[in-house]
């Protein structure tokens, strides 16, 4: 029984379905639309966010781990001084995103019944910063560096031998809240994985507060009159950043091949990894004919598909679905929200694209290090 | 909640609470910080040690005390009766010291008056001296020079010293009077002070102990120490002087290589290991034991003092650590592996990477010094180890450039048709054991990865073509012409006594292994193994052939020829040449064909199958060739040819060609993996493949390596021409320790250069004499550095086996031992066992041989001085008597005239001393001759001592020149020895020797018949 929730669980980890799962769920947990709203309230998915479902969520993800420490190959894995951090981490990302959902849910039910949001009461964003605010973070300093000095006392620091340029680790792991850029390595080019998406992602949340226009929510937890942002932020930041952190640190073993949580490492396996360009695609498999020669020739039909992406998708958007949005944001916010948007939803587009077609580069250009 | 903005906005009394408690947990979390920084592991074991040293300081305090005991009274007696008188001169020395202390009052006023005096003049001077200057300074070259001036400060100053000098005066008187009753004093204490000073003295070793205890064992302090003792350990305060702290060793010969630098080892082992160094030690338990060999390891007066070397120089593991696990121990079993998993919480510091070496593998270390002479004291299962790779030929097949191939480890193939018929090739490669259980050659068949019907019928076609490519000219003709063979008794006596033995055996006896704990799996022989446990000397026994079943392999004209003179068949045979006669071959020849195996013979050849002899040579040319390509080669080739084609590809693949000289090979690569770093590859280059029952660390994978050679083929789906090819030798588990002892010393850790043996030693020729002397078994006859001559268990007697070489660097002439060796004459007349002619040996190699016998001895000398014999000296004169009263002609020869007594007691020749022996030697030998030659029947030469000398009547029975030497032991040995130098005769008297047992045959020896063979040789 036992091992076949154990083997169950191993499946459904695999990243092409957990990460599928994940997507498509999301809509229904945070739901952008009032569609979505309407069956996230038809099958009772918002009571996630009370005390129930809080205690519920926390009782899961507990017995998950005491699953785990329990088994004999997630134990090696959750055993590591260095994935004790992500344990808390998993611990705090729920409650914080659990609490927040939960005074937002209270705060969407009384402004529906025409009340003022819980905040309002809170004395006009000012304390006395003594004793108020010192005692507090005083009080809790205290607490954190007893917590520091205990954990440095029960945990050895998870020293390794000097390193040796000729010997390497398998698997050579980044430090853990690097691992979601290292698993977006799997996907993109060194230079978009490692450069350019970090940069945006920077910039993107530097540019925020200048992009985003909704007043309200100002002050107080709400999640129904920010929804889409909201929705836009939980997903970068839970699905795109969290999991893939997660992954990255649980499920990936030695030659970086995949391993569900309950799965032994084992050094021999052997996973099949024929990725192959765009260019390959079009054609050798479809035109039956040597790649050209012409390096843009050759990258074409990439280099369309790019375009149309980043070009023309924006346009066309803003003559039809998006016509209200460009209004209200004016030409430049759009610019702005399409260039981030779009390269946000380019990594779960490309993560299913290697997926399902092996698809390495959409552009490949080795020659050049110019890679997509 | 109603908020007024004049309260505050938390609850205080909350928040103190909350504060009250933090603060709590945060200075218990503090406490548990120091209490855990100074909980340390060694600490714990330091206490114990102190508790113990104390114990054993204390017993030995008793045993002193006992020892003291019965004078101890006397001593104490006389001094307390010291201090009865003493004491009763009380009024007077009481008196004496009230006047001391007055006197010493108005000294000290006198004193101070002097000295505050003679400031006050010092300072007159000084004004005087500068007006002298200052009235000078204008008139340097003037006339008035020197004219008297007058001067203020001169008649001050001279009145200063009058007065300085009145004090003076004062002073000493009143000192004088301080000395005068301070030697009263001493006086009158001087007879309780002498009897003091002999208690304490007698007493010396007891204070010592007793001070020692004290200072060991807290509950014989005072209180003050007692709270001292206590304070200088606890926290922080103990960066002064504590009693627990870290011990270490920056060893700076010794480098830890970190990858971007290399910096001196910093072993702190010794503060757990507290006894290592102290023999009282020897019999403490883990972890204070003494190290078991400190007269050559760790103590300061050892060549491998712990100041210069440390400890993890030899043991490795992780130098800083000061907790059992933290410093890289290594279980050497797997129930140890539990036993500290139980005690004290084993687990394997993976990110180590040199983890110490488990205690049975110490030894490898010493090849990191000593690879230039890997054969050391101390150092016996690392020279057994190499001595296996050097007889099994592992260097063959894989490059060490450490230890490097000398010879190759089997017989050339290029003439096979002289010596052996194919039928017994094939059945010999096939499977060696069938024919010799213990032979040397390993099994390449009937393995666990080729033991399939598939691959046994492949093997045998591949064995097929194989047997047909040695033999380009055909098949070999047997010849048992009775030319060959002589007589078969005295064949063997002559071969088990002219020295065969040294390096053969014929010995049949074998047994089953049978193991239950083994770490590892082991595909044994089913043709049993050697029933002796290997060792270095058994090892000695087995550097030929063991030559049962002989007569089944061979016929007689190849023995016959073979063992008459081998560098014919075989130039580069390491078999010496026993000069044997033509009967003598014959006769041995003979013994050796009653050897025979009837088993093997009643085994199937291997046969000729076409159909797989065509599919191997299909499967190799595919891997060369495009398919199609190949297929075609293959159908253009005629049958000879691709048997051809499919022997030389069959011996690539196993790489006969790597111990064995064969055809068209000359220029093939070694095909095996290089072990020159083997024992520092790192654990993820050695495939484990499927095996997961060893242990996870490079020994464990060499054992099992070495005890079943194709078990990482295990489960995998693998080519037959990709199997794993490496035979097993069915080694024993000590070999198996042994070998793997070696292979971890084949690493690649580094030693600054005054460390290595190589470079402590200016001639690096004495290296190359050190490996002839391994490489030619000279030990399987010879004792050399207190090791081998193992022939002498077959011989029976000492006296008649090969000379014991100790000492022999200094013994004989270096020129004369070279002509020897070139030329080898007869010295002790009684041997029947000789001293082969080594004719593969250049003068190179016996200048070295030479260098390495006088490495031994600390001797460098090739050239020496000709001791002159002053034939007019008393020592001399004197000599002529000892010699007569010593009977030397007992037993030696002069020149060709015969000892008196029978050949069972023959001795060297004296005549021949004078160019062989080395004139100081001779003298130690007299001397001692025990100790030179244990065993040896030669009795140390009677001197007369010096009170029979000076006895009435002496000079008649001694003679005049003796009596005056009057038992000067050196001048008589001396005398000795020159007139030993001086005895005239033929100095080459094998002729004689041989001449006398041809006529009269070696019947003294109760052991050996007589013998009526010719024994026209030359010995």
């Amino acid at each position: 029984m036992i091992e076949q929730l154990k083997s169950f669980i191993d499946y459904l980890s695999t990243p092409t379905i957990s990460f599928t799962i994940l997507t498509i769920s999301f809509p229904f947990l945070f739901p952008p639309t009032d569609w979505f709203d309407k069956i996230n309230r038809k099958f009772g998915l918002w009571r996630v966010w009370t005390n129930s479902g809080g205690v519920l969520l926390f009782f899961l993800t507990t017995a998950f781990f005491y699953l785990g420490f329990n088994d004999e190959n997630f134990s090696i894995i959750l055993n590591k001084p260095d994935n004790f951090p992500i344990i808390m981490m998993i611990y705090t990302m729920f409650f914080y995103t659990w609490y927040g959902m939960k005074k937002s849910y209270i705060n969407d039910r009384r402004i529906s019944k025409g009340k003022k949001p819980n905040e309002y009461h809170d004395p006009d964003d000012k304390v006395l910063v003594w004793p108020d605010l010192v005692y507090i973070e005083f009080i809790a300093l205290l607490l954190f560096t007893v917590f520091l000095i205990v954990w440095s006392i029960l945990v050895a620091a998870p020293l390794e031998e000097p390193a040796n340029p000729s010997v390497t680790p398998n698997p050579s792991k980044a430090p853990w809240y690097f691992l979601g850029l290292q698993e977006m390595l799997v996907y993109y080019d060194p230079w978009l994985a490692g450069v350019l998406f970090p940069t945006l992602i920077i910039l993107g949340m530097c540019a925020i507060p200048y992009i985003d226009i909704n007043k309200k929510g100002d002050g107080y937890y709400s999640f129904k009159e920010r929804r889409v942002g909201y929705f836009i932020f939980m997903y970068g930041w839970l699905v795109l950043w969290v999991y893939l952190i997660i992954i990255g640190t649980f499920f990936r073993g030695p030659n970086w091949n995949f391993y569900g949580p309950f799965e032994w490492w084992d050094p021999h396996k052997l996973e099949v990894l024929n990725n192959i360009n765009l260019s390959e695609y079009f054609w050798v498999i479809m035109l039956n004919q040597p790649l050209p020669t012409n390096i843009f020739l050759r990258e074409s039909i990439g280099f369309i598909i790019t375009g149309l992406y980043l070009f023309v998708l924006p346009v066309v958007l803003a003559q039809t679905y998006l016509k209200n949005m460009l209004k209200e944001y004016g030409p430049v916010r759009y610019v702005f929200l399409m260039i981030l948007g779009l390269s946000m939803l380019s990594l779960p587009i490309k993560m299913y694209l290697r997926w399902f077609f092996n698809l390495k580069y959409i552009i490949g250009i080795p020659e050049y290090f110019f890679n997509i | 909640m109603d908020y007024k903005n004049d309260e505050r906005y938390w609850n205080i009394n909350l928040l103190n609470k909350w504060f009250a408690i933090s603060s709590i947990l945060f200075l218990v979390s503090i406490m548990w910080m120091f209490y855990h920084d100074n909980d340390d592991e060694f600490k714990t074991y330091q206490k114990d040690y102190r508790k113990l040293e104390a114990q054993i300081a204390q017993t030995k305090l008793l045993e002193e005390l006992d020892k003291v005991s019965s004078e101890r009274d006397i001593y104490e007696e006389s001094y307390n009766e010291a201090k009865l008188l003493f004491d009763s001169n009380y009024d007077i020395l009481d008196s004496l010291n009230e006047t001391l202390v007055k006197a010493k009052g108005v000294f000290y006023k006198s004193n101070m008056d002097y000295l505050f005096f003679k400031a006050e003049s010092d300072q007159k001077k000084y004004l005087y001296e500068t007006e002298i200057v200052e009235s000078h300074h204008d008139d340097h070259s003037s006339k008035d020079y020197h004219k008297p001036k007058d001067y203020k400060y001169k008649d001050e100053y001279e009145l200063s010293l009058i007065k300085l000098n009145n004090l003076k005066l004062i002073k000493e008187n009143d000192e004088k009077n301080v000395l005068d009753i301070e030697s009263k004093i001493k006086i009158l204490r001087s007879d309780l002070k002498i009897e003091e000073d002999k208690l304490n003295k007698y007493l010396k070793q007891v204070t010592l102990l007793e001070t020692k205890v004290q200072k060991l064992d807290r509950s014989k302090m005072t209180i003050t120490n007692q709270i001292g003792d206590i304070v200088r350990d606890l926290p922080i305060l103990d960066f002064l002087d504590p009693y627990y702290k870290v011990n270490q060793i920056v060893a700076n010969d010794v480098k830890y290589d970190v990858n971007f630098a290399s910096v001196p080892t910093v072993d702190r082992c010794t503060s757990c290991h507290l006894g290592i160094d102290n023999p009282d030690f020897k019999d403490a338990p883990q972890p204070f034991t003494a190290h078991p060999r400190l007269d050559l390891y760790v103590s300061s007066s050892s060549q491998h003092s712990m100041d210069q070397f440390g400890c993890t120089s030899c043991h490795a593991g992780r130098a800083r650590g000061t907790t059992f696990v933290s410093s890289s121990h290594t279980p050497g079993s797997a129930e140890q592996e539990e036993e500290w998993k139980e005690k004290y919480d084993w687990e394997k510091i993976h990110h180590w990477l040199q983890p110490m070496l488990p205690t049975k593998y110490t030894q490898a270390s010493c090849f990191n010094c000593h690879q230039s002479q890997p054969i050391v004291d101390g150092g016996d299962k690392l020279a057994m180890g190499l001595g296996l790779i050097t007889a099994s030929g592992c260097n063959n097949c894989h490059h060490i450039e450490t230890y490097q191939k000398e010879h190759n480890a089997g017989p050339p193939l290029t003439h096979l048709d002289q010596k052996l018929d194919k039928e017994w090739v094939s059945k010999w490669i096939k499977n060696p054991q069938s024919f010799r259980h213990n032979t040397w050659m390993p099994h390449f068949f009937e393995q666990e990865n080729n033991s399939s019907p598939e691959m046994i019928r492949r093997n045998n076609s591949e064995i097929y073509a194989m047997t047909e490519y040695f033999y380009p000219n055909g098949n070999h003709t047997m010849n048992n012409s009775s030319e060959f063979i002589g007589d078969y008794e005295s064949g063997e006596k002559l071969f088990n006594a002219v020295g065969c033995m040294g390096c053969h055996q014929v010995k049949n006896e074998k047994e089953d292994l049978i193991f239950d704990d083994l770490p590892y799996e082991l595909y044994m022989s089913k043709f049993g193994y050697e029933s002796e446990e290997m060792t270095r000397y058994e090892l000695l026994k087995n550097q030929g052939p063991n030559l049962i079943g002989v007569g089944s392999k061979s016929d007689a004209e190849w023995i016959y020829n073979w063992i008459k003179n081998p560098s014919d068949y075989y130039p580069g045979t390491r078999m010496p040449d026993f000069r044997l006669t033509h009967q003598e071959s014959a006769d041995i020849t003979a013994y050796l064909l009653t050897l025979k195996n009837e088993e093997f013979n009643k085994l199937p050849p291997s046969y000729y199958d076409q159909e797989e002899m065509q599919n191997i040579a299909q499967g190799w040319l595919v891997k060369a060739f495009p398919e199609e390509e190949a297929i075609d080669k293959l159908k253009s080739m005629s049958e000879d040819e691709v048997m051809h084609y499919v022997g030389t590809k069959s011996i690539n693949y196993y790489g006969c060609y790597t111990c064995h000289a064969i055809d068209g090979f000359e220029d093939a690569k070694p095909i095996g993996a290089e072990l020159t770093y083997e024992g520092s590859k790192p654990l993820n280059t050695l495939d484990f493949g499927h095996i997961h029952f060893i242990g996870h660390n490079n020994y464990s994978w060499f054992e099992q390596k070495l005890a079943n050679p194709r078990i990482f083929d295990r489960d995998k789906i693998v080519a037959p021409e990709d199997k794993s090819r490496m035979p097993n030798f069915y080694f024993k588990p000590e070999e198996i320790e042994a070998i793997t002892t070696a292979i971890l010393g084949f690493n690649n850790l580094k030693y600054s250069p005054n460390m290595i043996i190589e470079n402590l030693v200016d001639d690096k020729n004495v290296f190359k004499g050190y490996s002839l002397i391994q490489q030619y078994n000279c030990q399987g006859c010879h004792i050399i550095e207190n090791f081998g001559g193992q022939i002498a268990d077959i011989i029976g007697k000492p006296e008649y086996s090969p000379p014991n070489l100790n000492t022999q660097g200094v013994k004989t002439k270096p020129d004369w031992l070279f002509s020897f060796f070139k030329n080898p004459s007869i010295i002790r007349p009684n041997l029947q066992v000789r001293m082969p002619s080594f004719t593969m040996f250049n003068d190179d190699d016996w200048n070295s041989v030479i260098r390495a016998f006088q490495h031994l001895e600390n001797h460098t000398l090739s050239f020496e001085t000709i001791h002159k014999i002053d034939k007019n000296t008393i020592e001399f004169k004197a000599a002529d008597k000892l010699h007569e009263f010593g009977a030397c002609n007992n037993c030696h020869f002069y020149g060709e005239v015969k000892p008196t007594q029978g050949p069972e007691t023959w001795a060297p020749n004296l005549a021949l001393t004078k160019e062989r022996l080395r004139h100081d030697w001779v003298i130690e030998w007299l001397r001692n001759p025990q100790e030179i030659m244990p065993g040896t029947k030669m009795p140390a030469p009677y001197l007369p001592t010096s009170d029979l000398l000076s006895a009435d009547g002496a000079v008649e029975i001694w003679g005049k020149y003796l009596v005056e030497l009057n038992g000067d032991n050196d001048l008589m040995l001396k005398g000795l020895t020159d007139y030993i130098y001086t005895i005239p005769g033929k100095i080459d008297i094998s002729d004689y020797v041989r001449e006398y047992f041809r006529v009269n045959g070696y019947d003294f020896d109760s052991d050996d018949e007589e013998d009526e063979d010719d024994w026209d040789d030359d010995w």
